[in-house]
C-alpha cells in the first residue's frame, strides 16, 4: 500500500493536476514544457540507474548517448525545416559544403531518423562495451576510459568538419512533423508524450529488473567473480545492459530535442554525464524511483537556483555531490524509507 | 561647391609646390636639423626635401623619430625615446644615450604633410634602430623589396654591425636581391655561398629564383633545387625535434600531475577528481605571491617572486589537500566510485571559489631569467621556461623516488598500499600515512600548477584540462606504480604532440585515445601490473 503511494501521487500530479491547471489557465504552458524536459532527463537517468545502480558499472557516456539521440532527431528537424529551394543547412553553406554528407541523407525521412537515433547509440555502446568488458575492464578503469571517450566525442562534435553544427549545435526549428512548435497545443502534446514515454520506459525497466535478467545484473554488481565461476556470461550481460541503457538515454534525447529546440556539444561533456550520475545517486541508486526523483528534484533545483542565485549554483551542486556521497548512500528514496521504518518501529513500540 | 573648389586649389598648390621643391638645392645637414628643431615654418618643406635627397645615414634616427612622432628637444639637441625603453637617446649627429631632466623636455610635432615626405625613406630609417630585432626586421624587409642599387648601402651598414642575427639578416637581404637580379655571376655567387652555409630563411627567394628560371636551362636551377631540398629536409628535422621537445615538456607537466594522482589511488583506492584543482590552487598561489611582491616589496626583488612561490605552492596545495582529505575523502577510502563523485563535487566548489575570489583570467609574469631560450641551431630554439619545467619535474620525480623507496615514510606508504589491514595490525598508523600521502600528492600538483604559470594563463578551471589526461596516464601506467606513471606520462605527452603535428589537435587526441583503448585490450592492468593472481571479492 505504502509502496504504491508515490506512483499514485506522481500520476495524480503530472497526468491530472497539471493538465487541468493548464486547461483552466492556472499553469502556464512553459511550466509544462519545463517538466516535459525534466521527464526526458529522467528517462536518461533510468538508463544510468540500470547501468550503475543495478549492475555497478560507472559509465560516463550516458550524456553522450542522450545527445546522440537528440542529434539524430535534430538532424531530421534541420532537414525538414529547410526553407523552400534550399537543400543544405545554413551552417554547411557557410563551410562551403556543396553536397549533403552521406550520414545526413537517411535523416531526411522521419521513420529512418527514428530508428537510427536509437540504433546508432545502441550499436556504438555495443561495440564500445564489447571491447571494454571483454577484457574485464571495470570499476575505476571503466569510468576513466568512458570519461575520455566522452571528452573525445565532445571534441569531435564541436568541430565544424564533422558537419554537426560545431559548437553552435543544431537549432532554429519551427516545425516538427508539420506541427508548429510555437503552438501551445503542440507543446502540450509533447509534454504528454514525454510523460507517456517516461511511464512506459519505467514500466519496462521495472519488468527488467524484476526478471531473472535483472537479478543477474544485481548479482554481477555484488560479486562479479562468483557470477563468472557459476558460468554466467558476465560480459554478455554487461554489454546488453550497457546497450539498453544507451538506447533508453537516446529515447530521452529524441524527446528532449523538439522541446528545447537546441542541442549543442556542451550537453555531452564530462560534466553532463557526471551530473546524470549524481541525479541517480541523490535520488537513490538501485531504485528506479530514485532515478526519476533525483532527476526531477535536481533539475528543478537547477532551474530555481540559476534564476534566483546564479553564482551559488555550483556551490550547491558541489555540496550536494559531497553530502550525497557522505551521508545519503541510499539517496532521498532510501532516506524516506529509513524514516518510515523508524516511525513504524516507534509506533510498534508504543503500541 | 565653394568648399570643393578651395580644396582643389589647395591641392594644386601643394602639387605645384612639391614639384618646385624637388629641384631644391643642398643645405648643410646641421642647418637642416636646426630648422627642424625650431620649426621654422617657412623652410620646413624645403629642409625635409633636402634631407630626403641627401639620404644620409646620420639623419636616419632623426627622421624615424619624426615619422613615429617621438621627437623631443632638450637644450637644443634632438632627443628621442623608443617605445618599450626607459632611456633617452640623442638622435643627431650620433645616436647615443643621453641623460635628461624630464621637465626640460619639449615635444616637437610636425604636420602630416611633412611626415609623409619622409615615406620614401621609411624602409631604410630603421636599419640603424638601437633595438637589434627591429634592425633585423628592417634588413629582412629588403629581401622582397630591395633592388640592386641598395646593395652597396646595405654592405656599408654591415661594417659597423656587431649582432650576429642582424648580420645574418643583412646577408639574406643582399643574397635575395642578387638572386632576383638578372646577373648570372651574382646569382651563382649566392648559390655557392648557400651551398656552403645553409640558411633556412633563404627558402622563399630560392623558390622565386627557381620559378623564374623554370623554362630556361641554367645550371643554377638544379643547384638551387638541391639547396631547397636540403633546407626542407632540415626544416623537417627541426620540426620533429621541436615537437619532441614540447612533447617532453607537456609530458613532464602531466607527470607532475599524475604522480600524485597515482600514488593516492594506489594507497587508498581513491579517485581524486579534485586533483586538478590543486594544480589550480598552486597556480593561484604563484599569482598571489606575485601580487604580494608587487604590493609590499621593493621592485628589485620582483624577479625572486617565482622562486618564492614554488615551495609555497607545494605547501598551500598540500594543505588544501589535507583539508579535503580530512573533510571528505577520509570517509571514502576503498570506495573508488563514490570518491569519484564526491571529489567531483569538491572540484566544482573549489573552481567556483577561485572564480569568486580572482575573477576569470589572470596571468603570472615569468621571471626575467626564464625568458628567451637556447638557440641550438638556426630555427631551433629551446625556450628556457620549458627546459626549466623539465628540470623541475626531474628534481621532483627524484625526490619522490627517494621518499618512496629510501625513507621510512615511503616504506610505510608502500606497506599500506599493499595491504592496509595488515599494515595497521603491524603498528603502522594508517590514518597518519593517508594524510601525509595526500599532502605530498596534492603538493606535487601544486608545484605543477606553479610551473604551468610559466607557459599559460591562470584560470579557475585550468585543472580540468589536465585531469582526464592525467587519469589516462594513471590507467596506462598501472595504478600506484611510479615507473609506470613516468613512462606513460612522457609517452602520452610526446605522442599527443606528435599526433598534433601530423593531424589537427582534436583528431590527434582521438587517435591517441584509440591507441590507449587498444593498448588496454592487451594490457588491461596497465604497463606494469602486479604479479600473481588475487581475487577482488
Amino acid at each position: 500500500m505504502l509502496k504504491n503511494k508515490i506512483y499514485i501521487i506522481f500520476i495524480l500530479v503530472f497526468a491530472l493536476l497539471m493538465p487541468i491547471g493548464y486547461f483552466t489557465g492556472l499553469v502556464p504552458i512553459n511550466t509544462l514544457t519545463l517538466w516535459g524536459r525534466y521527464f526526458c532527463l529522467a528517462i536518461a537517468a533510468l538508463g544510468v540507474d540500470l547501468i550503475w545502480g543495478y549492475t555497478g558499472i560507472l559509465s560516463m557516456t550516458q550524456a553522450l548517448f542522450f545527445c546522440m539521440g537528440a542529434y539524430g532527431m535534430g538532424m531530421y528537424m534541420t532537414l525538414s525545416n529547410l526553407p523552400e529551394g534550399q537543400f543544405l543547412p545554413s551552417f554547411m553553406v557557410w563551410n562551403q559544403v556543396t553536397e549533403l554528407p552521406f550520414f545526413w541523407v537517411p535523416f531526411d525521412n522521419f521513420s529512418y531518423a527514428l530508428v537510427l537515433s536509437i540504433l546508432v547509440p545502441g550499436v556504438f555502446a555495443g561495440v564500445l562495451g564489447y571491447f571494454i568488458f571483454r577484457k574485464r575492464i571495470k570499476g575505476v578503469y571503466f569510468a576513466i576510459i568512458t570519461q575520455a571517450i566522452a571528452l573525445a566525442m565532445f571534441l569531435l562534435f564541436s568541430r565544424n568538419e564533422t558537419m554537426l553544427g560545431g559548437t553552435n549545435g543544431l537549432t532554429d526549428f519551427k516545425f516538427f512533423l508539420g506541427f508548429d512548435l510555437r503552438d501551445t497545443s503542440v507543446k502540450f502534446g509533447l509534454y504528454i508524450l514525454s510523460l507517456l514515454a517516461l511511464g512506459l520506459i519505467y514500466w519496462y525497466c521495472h519488468g527488467l529488473v524484476n526478471s531473472k535478467f535483472g537479478k543477474a545484473l544485481v548479482a554481477i554488481r555484488d560479486s562479479e567473480s562468483r557470477m563468472r565461476f557459476t558460468k554466467y556470461k558476465v560480459t554478455h550481460y554487461s554489454v546488453a545492459i550497457f546497450m539498453i541503457g544507451a538506447m533508453i538515454a537516446a529515447v530521452g534525447g529524441m524527446l528532449y530535442m523538439p522541446q528545447t529546440g537546441i542541442i549543442t556539444p556542451g550537453r555531452m561533456d564530462v560534466q553532463a554525464s557526471i551530473e546524470m550520475i549524481i541525479w541517480v545517486a541523490l535520488g537513490g541508486r538501485g531504485k528506479l524511483k530514485g532515478a526519476v526523483v533525483g532527476a526531477l528534484v535536481l533539475n528543478l533545483m537547477y532551474s530555481v537556483f540559476t534564476t534566483v542565485l546564479p553564482s551559488s549554483w555550483l556551490y550547491i551542486l558541489g555540496g550536494l555531490f559531497v553530502i550525497t556521497v557522505l551521508y545519503l548512500p541510499k539517496g532521498i528514496v532510501g532516506l524516506v524509507d529509513q524514516m518510515k521504518e523508524k516511525l513504524n518501529s516507534m509506533f510498534v513500540k508504543t503500541a | 561647391m565653394k568648399n570643393k573648389i578651395s580644396i582643389f586649389v589647395a591641392f594644386l598648390m601643394v602639387v605645384i609646390g612639391w614639384t618646385q621643391e624637388v629641384e631644391s638645392y643642398s643645405i648643410p645637414l646641421d642647418t637642416c636639423v636646426n630648422v627642424l628643431l625650431h620649426k621654422d615654418a617657412t623652410r620646413l618643406k624645403e629642409v625635409a626635401t633636402c634631407l630626403v635627397t641627401n639620404d644620409d645615414i646620420a639623419t636616419y634616427p632623426l627622421i624615424s623619430a619624426i615619422v613615429d612622432k617621438r621627437l623631443f628637444v632638450y637644450k637644443g639637441t634632438a632627443v628621442t625615446k623608443f617605445p618599450g625603453d626607459t632611456l633617452y637617446y640623442s638622435v643627431y649627429p650620433k645616436l647615443e644615450t643621453i641623460s635628461v631632466q624630464q621637465e626640460k623636455l619639449s615635444e616637437v610635432n610636425f604636420p602630416r604633410s611633412i611626415r609623409t615626405k619622409f615615406n620614401v625613406l621609411s624602409k631604410k630609417v630603421n636599419l640603424v634602430h638601437p633595438n637589434k630585432s627591429v634592425r633585423e626586421m628592417s634588413f629582412r624587409s629588403f629581401k622582397t623589396t630591395g633592388v640592386l642599387s641598395d646593395v652597396d648601402f646595405l654592405t656599408s651598414l654591415k661594417i659597423n654591425e656587431e649582432e650576429e642575427e642582424v648580420l645574418l639578416a643583412a646577408d639574406e637581404a643582399i643574397y635575395s636581391i642578387w638572386l632576383h637580379s638578372n646577373n648570372a655571376a651574382l646569382q651563382n655567387k649566392v648559390l655557392s655561398e648557400l651551398e656552403e652555409n645553409m640558411n633556412v630563411h633563404m627558402l622563399d627567394p630560392l623558390l622565386d629564383y627557381v620559378a623564374l628560371k623554370e623554362n630556361t636551362n641554367v645550371e643554377g636551377k638544379e643547384r638551387a633545387k638541391k639547396i631547397i631540398e636540403n633546407i626542407e629536409s632540415r626544416e623537417k628535422t627541426i620540426n620533429v625535434i621541436q615537437n619532441l621537445f614540447s612533447g617532453i615538456s607537456l609530458g613532464s607537466i602531466l607527470l607532475l600531475v599524475a604522480l600524485g594522482l597515482s600514488i593516492i589511488y594506489g594507497l587508498g583506492g581513491v579517485i581524486n577528481m579534485s586533483h586538478g584543482e590543486f594544480v589550480m590552487i598552486g597556480a593561484y598561489t604563484a599569482f598571489s605571491v606575485q601580487q604580494f611582491f608587487i604590493g609590499f616589496l621593493p621592485e628589485s626583488w620582483f624577479d625572486l617572486f617565482f622562486w618564492a612561490s614554488l615551495p609555497l605552492s607545494f605547501v598551500v596545495s598540500g594543505c588544501f589537500g589535507l583539508l579535503v582529505e580530512k573533510l571528505v575523502i577520509r570517509h571514502l577510502y576503498s570506495r573508488p566510485l563514490e570518491s569519484l563523485l564526491g571529489t567531483w563535487g569538491v572540484s566544482l566548489i573549489l573552481i567556483q571559489l577561485a572564480r569568486t575570489i580572482f575573477g576569470d583570467v589572470t596571468a603570472v609574469k615569468s621571471p626575467e631569467i626564464l625568458s628567451g631560450g637556447i638557440n641550438v641551431t638556426q630555427g631551433l630554439m629551446l625556450p628556457y621556461n620549458r627546459l626549466f619545467i623539465i628540470g623541475l619535474t626531474l628534481v621532483m620525480v627524484l625526490l619522490t623516488y627517494f621518499v618512496f623507496f629510501k625513507s621510512k615514510l615511503g616504506l610505510k606508504i608502500r606497506a599500506v598500499t599493499q595491504n592496509r589491514d595488515m599494515s595497521a595490525s603491524l603498528g603502522v598508523s594508517v590514518k597518519r600515512i593517508d594524510s601525509l600521502t595526500f599532502f605530498l600528492g596534492s603538493g606535487l600538483a601544486g608545484v605543477a600548477g606553479c610551473a604551468m604559470t610559466l607557459i599559460g594563463n591562470v584560470v579557475p578551471n585550468m585543472g580540468q584540462t589536465y585531469i582526464v589526461d592525467s587519469f589516462l596516464v594513471v590507467v596506462v601506467g598501472g595504478v600506484g606504480k611510479l615507473i609506470g606513471t613516468i613512462i606513460s606520462a612522457l609517452g602520452l605527452g610526446v605522442l599527443s604532440k606528435v599526433f598534433e603535428f601530423f593531424y589537427e589537435a582534436v583528431y590527434g587526441k582521438v587517435i591517441l585515445l584509440l591507441i590507449i583503448f587498444f593498448f588496454l585490450q592487451y594490457k588491461p592492468k596497465g604497463l606494469f601490473p602486479d604479479k600473481g593472481r588475487h581475487s577482488d571479492d
